[in-house]
């Protein structure tokens, strides 16, 4: 089956090409801290200051409840469940369409596999998250949030399928990006609707059934939502829906690097 | 020299897309996607074809836009070509332009990582060779410093430091012995003839032809994307060089190449050593007098300069003068030919074999074009060491 010999030879690459794969994300990580300061305690800054921030503005401001959130958990905590995955996410994909393009000089003077850009620039970002949502994890623990651990576990399955469909849209869009630089400009625009478009600051339980129909179309509904839920401890994961959304991912990879493989001989002309 | 070619190239070709205006590039996308070219196209390279042997070391010559670098991209991998079949086989080190692929906001330490991952070297074998680069590219503490604070000089050192610091079946470097300095020209030159020596594949990319005919055996002359003439490093670029200066002369260029072949270019006629005109093997004692005399073609009449030297038989210079070092004027003889004489009086050089060689020049001194040798056994009873006997007394 071709397919799948396409997802193993996207694997071979990953093998043999690890000391590259790793030295570009090592790169990619270093480069965002090289020249500050604090260097890399702003990975651990960073979303501390956002979670305080949202702490202040919607538990001390706006007071809001979630009507269905049960257990008396605190909104703060019910954000941050979901926006780290969904900072990851939105991050590496934003990264991962440029990764190309901001690789020119690379692309035009040395032989290798274009793809393992996309992939470094996507597994930097979250990586960097990752570890922001472990710190943001332990402080809610710390002060006594009701965080649900073994839940964690449920990350095993979420994580990889939220990395593959990072993968999928930076692989697409990296490459068009490379002939049409308008992608990166609608891409803000594109995300900046997904992001309501996904339960990020609201449960789906509360979205009304003709909206909720359609979101159910946004592939990041069947990850996100069900991440959160593990976490905090809300219902049972569904294993055949993440199942679906799993198997669903990988054949868009395969797709969406086959499309990428067509067009990386052209890089050179267009970089 | 192994059956099958490193390196083959059959009728390759490389178009590159005009940029156009407009929604264009959607449908370029969509060409590509559907495996069809693009409507606009630049023809960089047209129906080149050769092969590249194992120790062999071939030059590539032409002007500048010609397609040497395109092509050289070729080889390396970088650029897939449109048409035509190139294989490659081995491990294949390429410096394409200034600096492969550095990063300007890296410091140099970074960028060598980098670049040796690319090469496929983990962490800890860079972590090995790291000494052995820096050693090599001598820029001294500034290898933590970002590159974009470097000099060109220092990113081609490290650049070059870095392409061989993993010895490469084929190297491919275009242009950077141009931008080094003269010591460093002399390493790389050194390293290169030791990768040759080693039985290395070199592919090099040069305007200068002194280069082009002390590393290579073979070159290829690419003109406006097509292949003019491949061979002999010598012939083609006493070719080259004299359809160069015929282009800079306006001088009509149909059939350049039939008229290179016969007398376009500065060249020696005729010479006689110690009144023997035949060169085969020349004998004379230590002390002895040499006379060197010849007359020199013009293709434009302008005064030729001539350079004459003496070399050691493993081709390490021991001396050479050109005639406008001197002020020296050839005479022009009856028949438009430019005469000279020089005389080495009393050649001190000790017993042994050395090579006489002669250059007729451009009138500007700066090229040479034609070279005739011949070999000269100084034979005589001495102990002293090394190849000449310097002036000396003791008290």
């Amino acid at each position: 089956m071709g397919l799948l010999k396409g997802q193993v030879s996207a694997l071979q690459v990953l093998w043999r090409q690890r000391n590259l794969l790793l030295a570009l994300t090592l790169r990619d990580i270093q480069n965002r801290y090289t020249g500050s300061v604090g260097g890399a305690l702003w990975a651990l800054m960073h979303p501390l200051a956002l979670l305080a921030l949202y702490a202040v503005v919607f538990e001390a401001v706006f007071k809001v409840k979630v009507p269905n959130l049960s257990l008396g958990q605190p909104y703060v905590l019910f954000i941050a469940l979901a926006l780290w995955p969904w900072m990851a996410f939105q991050e590496a994909v934003m990264r991962g369409t440029t990764a190309v393009q901001q690789n020119g000089a690379l692309v035009k003077k040395v032989a290798f596999d274009h793809e393992l850009l996309i992939y470094s620039a996507v597994l930097s970002c979250f990586a960097i998250h990752g570890v922001g949502f472990a710190v943001v994890l332990l402080v809610l623990g710390v002060l006594g949030f009701n965080i649900h651990w073994l839940g964690l576990f449920s990350l095993l399955a979420f994580v990889p399928v939220l990395l593959l469909m990072a993968l999928v849209l930076a692989l697409l869009l990296g490459a068009l990006q490379v002939f049409v630089r308008d992608v990166e400009q609608l891409l803000s625009q594109v995300m900046s609707v997904l992001f309501y478009a996904t339960p990020i600051l609201f449960p789906m339980a509360i979205v009304p059934g003709w909206l909720a129909d359609a979101m159910h179309y946004n592939p990041l509904v069947h990850v996100i939502e069900p991440l959160r839920n593990a976490l905090l401890g809300q219902g049972s994961m569904d294993i055949a829906s993440v199942a679906g959304v799993a198997l669903g991912s990988v054949l868009a990879f395969a797709a969406a690097r086959a499309f990428f493989l067509r067009l990386s001989p052209y890089f050179e002309d267009m970089v | 020299m192994s059956a099958t070619p490193l390196i083959q190239l059959s009728g390759v070709g490389k178009s590159y897309p005009l940029v156009q205006k407009g929604g264009h590039q959607l449908a370029q996308v969509w060409s590509r996607l559907r495996g069809t070219e693009p409507s606009h196209v630049f023809k960089a390279l047209q129906d080149i074809s050769f092969d590249v042997y194992k120790g062999q070391s071939v030059g590539l010559v032409g002007v500048n836009g010609a397609g040497k670098s395109t092509l050289l991209k070729l080889i390396a991998g970088v650029v897939k070509p449109t048409t035509g079949r190139l294989e490659r086989r081995g491990r294949i080190g390429a410096l394409l332009e200034l600096g492969a692929g550095f990063h300007p906001d890296y410091t140099g330490r970074d960028n060598v990582f980098l670049a040796c991952a690319l090469m496929g070297l983990s962490r800890a074998e860079t972590q090995t060779r790291i000494e052995s680069i820096l050693a090599f590219a001598d820029i001294g503490e500034h290898i933590d410093q970002p590159i974009k604070h470097y000099s060109s000089g220092m990113v081609v050192r490290l650049g070059f430091a870095v392409a061989t610091s993993v010895v490469p079946d084929v190297l491919i470097t275009d242009e950077v012995l141009a931008v080094g300095d003269e010591s460093f020209q002399k390493k790389c030159i050194a390293w290169m003839e030791n990768f040759l020596m080693q039985g290395g594949t070199l592919l090099l990319c040069s305007h200068s032809m002194y280069h082009i005919q002390k590393l290579c055996q073979r070159a290829v002359w690419i003109d406006q994307g097509r292949m003019v003439m491949q061979g002999d490093a010598a012939e083609v670029s006493r070719s080259y060089l004299a359809w160069h200066d015929a282009k800079a002369a306006h001088v009509t260029q149909q059939n350049h190449l039939e008229k290179l072949k016969n007398s376009a270019h500065y060249q020696i006629k005729s010479w006689s050593v110690n009144g023997s005109s035949d060169q085969t093997l020349l004998t004379l004692d230590m002390g002895q007098a040499l006379n060197i005399q010849g007359l020199v073609y013009s293709p434009d009449g302008r005064r030729p300069q001539v350079s004459v030297g003496l070399l050691r038989s493993d081709g390490i210079a021991i001396y050479g003068v050109v005639s406008e070092m001197d002020g020296y004027a050839l005479q022009q003889n009856k028949d438009g030919l430019f005469e000279f004489r020089i005389e080495f009086m009393h050649l001190q050089l000790l017993p042994g074999k050395y090579h006489l060689r002669a250059h007729a020049m451009d009138p500007e001194g700066l090229r040479l074009f034609d070279q005739v040798e011949c070999v000269v056994n100084v034979t005589g009873a001495s102990r002293e060491l090394g190849f000449c006997r310097l002036a000396h007394q003791w008290s």
